[in-house]
């Protein structure tokens, strides 16, 4: 006999729709599953035929079949054990319920009790795209699932308690939506008021933040980077509830995310370690995994360090500096990942740190210095819109008239309003057909750019970033137009040129 | 025996009567004499004092006997040498020597020779045969060596800019060692004033070091002159900076040490200024400026006189600057600000904001005006320089404009 349920399987950062089908017919007893499972998925077949005996039920000493279609899509994972369960119960006569509308979403225990899952909030929002009306997930996931809108959903403790809601005997309540948490500043972030001067530093980070541009700041160790970088997650506004959504999917994937509190509204910081492995920072692997690019999607990604990284990850950052997604080329297609990030980093100008510095000279030979520049490479270099030469602080107390974060932060926020108000977009994610009269680019401004980019001898892409970061100056200043001192003010932030 | 021999079996140049010999029949032998592994100028000037010419010393077999007397670790090979250029033919293998560096301009210079520099002359011992390509009345003027550290600071750069602009305006013809660094903005920065300048190399000239200097190489033979020790296409191993420091100092009736920090290279040549007893002087920096200490210390222990500005440089070798200003064009408020307090103190952002009571963006666009505008320069640092352009332009012409009043318009 034949039977069918629902299921999801995570792809990237999407979720796809899955069919679960099982044959139970007359042959030597045995359950094979197909349909490209991985290995986690062929030892569902343990987890099942325990599951199933353990909750009261009978394995049918049969031949099993387990399709999971479409056949050709790679799976993985643990998410299809409550399906497969569920469909060789109905197959082998055990329950009779209408199956073709829930999706069905959980790990198997050896005792039949239902384990959360990775995902959850992509697996069931793909379910309901598919069409599905409800979903049943493990209780643990609940809270997560509850969050995708427009879909029913349940929460089961074991399979016992799914079967007898799929057939009517004791149905379960749907869960109440889960709400998007008010935002909250996040907790131990460094506050602006404890950074000592670095006055370009400070200016710079927040027009970076602002306009969502990419920020290198170069100085010796100790002066401030770091601390500087720390103080970013006080400073970006927080999510919009569609992005709330977008960010706590790719999390919920990746396995992060808090299940009992799954929307977050902070804005993702990411400060990976300049040891992470290039898989890591963009994501990629057998079982394909969103990587840090993808987690600092909508926010930011802090690269201490950034020189100290291996020279193929910085290369691998170029693509979704570029275009906002990470592209991972697999035998079956090319898997799209978003990673639209702002990259903030930070890294010393030469291998001892110490060049141009006033108080320590450079123990570095002057081919070591060039050696360790072009670990930057050109195309790297030029989508890095905001450079900062730092110097050691001259103070050792803080200003007590500094700025603190809330100041900042709010002139940050309204920035961003205009610009989301003028074209719904960061002005670091325009590209340079964007740059018209309607965006504030008058002929005074242009003129300007032009004049210097040629004096400056500055390339042309260089030269549309330093639009935009002027856009962005302007945006903080509250004027509608770019005029050509904002535009003189952005030139400043240009790249060293090496003596 | 005469005083002059006996200095001479010393190893002494002085008095030895080089004038009595020709030169184009000596210039063989002294070719290749001075190739010869341990034989040095002192032991070519003992030879010299015994046969009279190196010609006679080949012909009495007296370079045998001299390499006979080397150490033991370089009396084969020496003997070896000796024997291989008896076999070829000493003019023979001299004239191949040659040939090989003709292709890339190279002429041997041999301490017998019209064109040798004169202010080499006086030294003892002084190199027996130079190799030169490029301009050789480059050094019948009066000469000034400008080095320093091969990691300058911004200032140390816009220092060395200054001076080796000033000296080559003034007619003097910069001689340095083309190292990276100090080296390379003086020699840049003289031939950018339109005047001569002499790399010393520490290599042969058709092997450049440093390769990263190449080109600026090649200005300098058109503007100017390569010199060296090194015979050309001889592989060398660790390049012999000490000699070619001393042949710099040598060169130069003054030497100007623009930055060096503790054990720079720079300061061996100062050393050497010092025994040869040129004039020495050297650029003073902050007191907590480590790529300054070396100097710093020179003038503290009054081995070398304190450069005040370029001017003041030119009028103590006895020389006067050229007249030459350009023009600022008009300055904002805020520019003219910037531009005063930076000739004032170099500085950063940081200290200008300071210094001035601006607010940072506004001196950050003006610091892009003042650089586009080819005034200020902050050479990859955090701190901005005036340029030499800026020190021309006579600004800030009385023109006091208080900070205040700026801040307030903003």
């Amino acid at each position: 006999m034949l039977a069918e349920t629902m299921s999801a399987s995570i792809r990237g950062v999407e979720a796809v729709p899955v069919r679960v089908e099982v044959d139970v017919a007359f042959g030597l007893p045995g359950l094979t599953i197909v349909g490209l499972a991985g290995s986690a998925i062929q030892e569902a077949r343990e987890r099942v035929r325990s599951a199933v005996r353990n909750s009261g039920f009978e394995v049918p000493a049969r031949r099993i079949t387990v399709n999971l279609a479409p056949a050709d899509l790679p799976k993985e994972g643990t998410a299809y054990d409550l399906a497969i369960g569920v469909a060789m119960l109905a197959a082998s006569g055990q329950l009779e319920a209408d199956l073709a509308h829930t999706a069905l979403l959980g790990e198997l225990a050896l005792d039949g009790s239902l384990r959360p899952v990775a995902g959850t909030l992509a697996l069931v929002a793909a379910a309901r795209d598919a069409g599905h009306r409800a979903a049943v997930v493990a209780q643990g996931d609940v809270v997560e699932a509850a969050a995708v809108p427009g879909i029913a959903v349940h929460g089961a403790r074991s399979l016992g308690d799914a079967v007898a809601h799929l057939a009517g005997v004791r149905p379960l309540a749907a869960a109440t939506r889960t709400p998007l948490p008010p935002w909250s500043l996040p907790e131990a972030t460094v506050d602006l008021r404890d950074v000592i001067g670095q006055g370009v530093g400070r200016r710079a980070l927040e027009i970076a933040l602002a306009g969502g541009h990419n920020l290198a700041l170069v100085g010796p160790p100790g002066v401030g980077k770091t601390l500087l970088l720390s103080s970013v997650p006080g400073l970006l506004p927080p999510l919009d509830d569609d992005e709330a959504i977008e960010v706590s999917r790719i999390y919920s994937i990746a396995g992060l995310v808090d299940r009992q509190v799954p929307l977050t509204r902070v804005r993702p910081v990411r400060a990976p370690h300049h040891t992470t492995s290039t898989q890591a920072l963009v994501g990629g692997g057998e079982r394909i995994r969103p990587g840090e690019a993808s987690l600092a999607h909508r926010g930011a990604l802090v690269l201490d360090e950034l020189l100290q990284f291996r020279t193929d990850s910085l290369d691998a950052l170029r693509q979704p500096l570029e275009s906002g997604q990470v592209t991972i080329a697999r035998v079956e297609g090319a898997l799209r990942l978003p990673a639209r990030f702002m990259l903030l980093a930070a890294f010393n100008p030469c291998p001892c740190g110490w060049l141009n510095a006033r108080s320590r000279a450079c123990a570095c030979d002057p081919a070591s210095v060039q050696r360790y520049d072009r670990r930057l490479s050109g195309p790297l270099r030029d989508r890095i819109d905001l450079w900062v030469m730092m110097e050691e602080p001259r103070r050792v107390v803080t200003d007590a008239e500094a700025e603190d974060s809330a100041v900042v932060a709010s002139r940050i926020g309204v920035a961003w309003d205009r610009q989301h108000d003028r074209q719904g977009a960061p002005n670091g994610t325009l590209g340079p057909d964007a740059l018209g009269a309607e965006r504030g680019f008058g002929p005074d401004a242009i003129r300007s750019l032009t004049r210097l980019g040629r004096v400056l001898r500055l390339s042309p892409r260089r030269a549309h970033r330093a639009a935009w970061v002027a856009r962005t100056i302007a945006d903080l200043q509250g004027s509608p137009g770019v005029s050509p001192v904002h535009v003189e003010e952005a030139l400043h932030y240009r790249p060293p040129v090496p003596a | 025996m005469s005083v002059a021999e006996a200095v001479g079996r010393l190893g002494a140049w002085t008095g030895l009567p080089l004038d009595q010999l020709d030169p184009e029949r000596e210039r063989p032998y002294w070719i290749a004499t001075s190739q010869l592994p341990g034989i040095g100028p002192v032991a070519i000037a003992r030879m010299l004092a015994r046969a009279g010419s190196l010609r006679a010393a080949w012909q009495g077999g007296l370079v045998e006997q001299a390499a006979a007397e080397l150490p033991a670790d370089v009396r084969d090979l020496a003997a070896q040498h000796v024997r291989f250029l008896r076999q070829r033919g000493v003019p023979r293998a001299a004239a191949e020597l040659v040939a090989r560096g003709r292709p890339h301009g190279i002429r041997p210079l041999t301490a017998l020779d019209e064109d040798y520099p004169p202010s080499l002359r006086h030294l003892d011992p002084r190199p027996a045969v130079l190799w030169a390509a490029g301009d050789p009345t480059a050094w019948q003027t009066t000469t000034v060596a400008v080095v320093g550290t091969r990691r300058p600071s911004g200032y140390g750069r816009a220092a060395a800019e200054e001076i080796g602009d000033e000296l080559a305006r003034a007619g003097v013809t910069v001689i340095s060692g083309l190292a990276v660094g100090v080296d390379a903005v003086a020699h840049t920065a003289a031939v950018a004033a339109g005047g001569r300048s002499v790399a010393v190399l520490p290599s042969p000239i058709d092997r450049i070091y440093p390769p990263a200097n190449r080109d600026l190489a090649h200005r300098l033979r058109d503007a100017g002159a390569l010199l060296t020790e090194v015979p050309p296409g001889r592989r060398i191993g660790r390049p012999d900076f000490a000699r070619r420091n001393r042949i710099i100092a040598g060169m130069a009736e003054a030497v100007v040490v623009v930055e060096a920090p503790d054990r720079s290279g720079a300061l061996l040549t100062a050393a050497a200024a010092i025994e040869l007893g040129r004039e020495l002087f050297a650029v003073p920096g902050p007191m907590d400026a480590v790529t300054s200490r070396g100097t710093n210390r020179l003038i503290a222990d009054h081995a070398a006189t304190l450069v005040t500005s370029p001017a003041a440089l030119l009028h103590l070798i006895g020389l006067r600057r050229s007249g030459f200003t350009v023009s600022v064009r008009t300055l904002s408020e805020a520019e003219g600000l910037v531009l005063g307090r930076l000739l004032q103190r170099s500085g950063s952002i940081e200290e200008l904001a300071d210094r001035t009571a601006l607010p940072t963006s506004m001196l950050a666009a003006a610091l892009t005006m003042l650089e586009a505008r080819g005034l200020v320069a902050a050479y990859a640092g955090a701190t901005f320089h005036p340029t030499l352009a800026a020190r021309r332009s006579g600004w800030p012409k009385g023109s006091a404009r208080t900070a205040s009043a700026l801040a307030g318009s903003a």
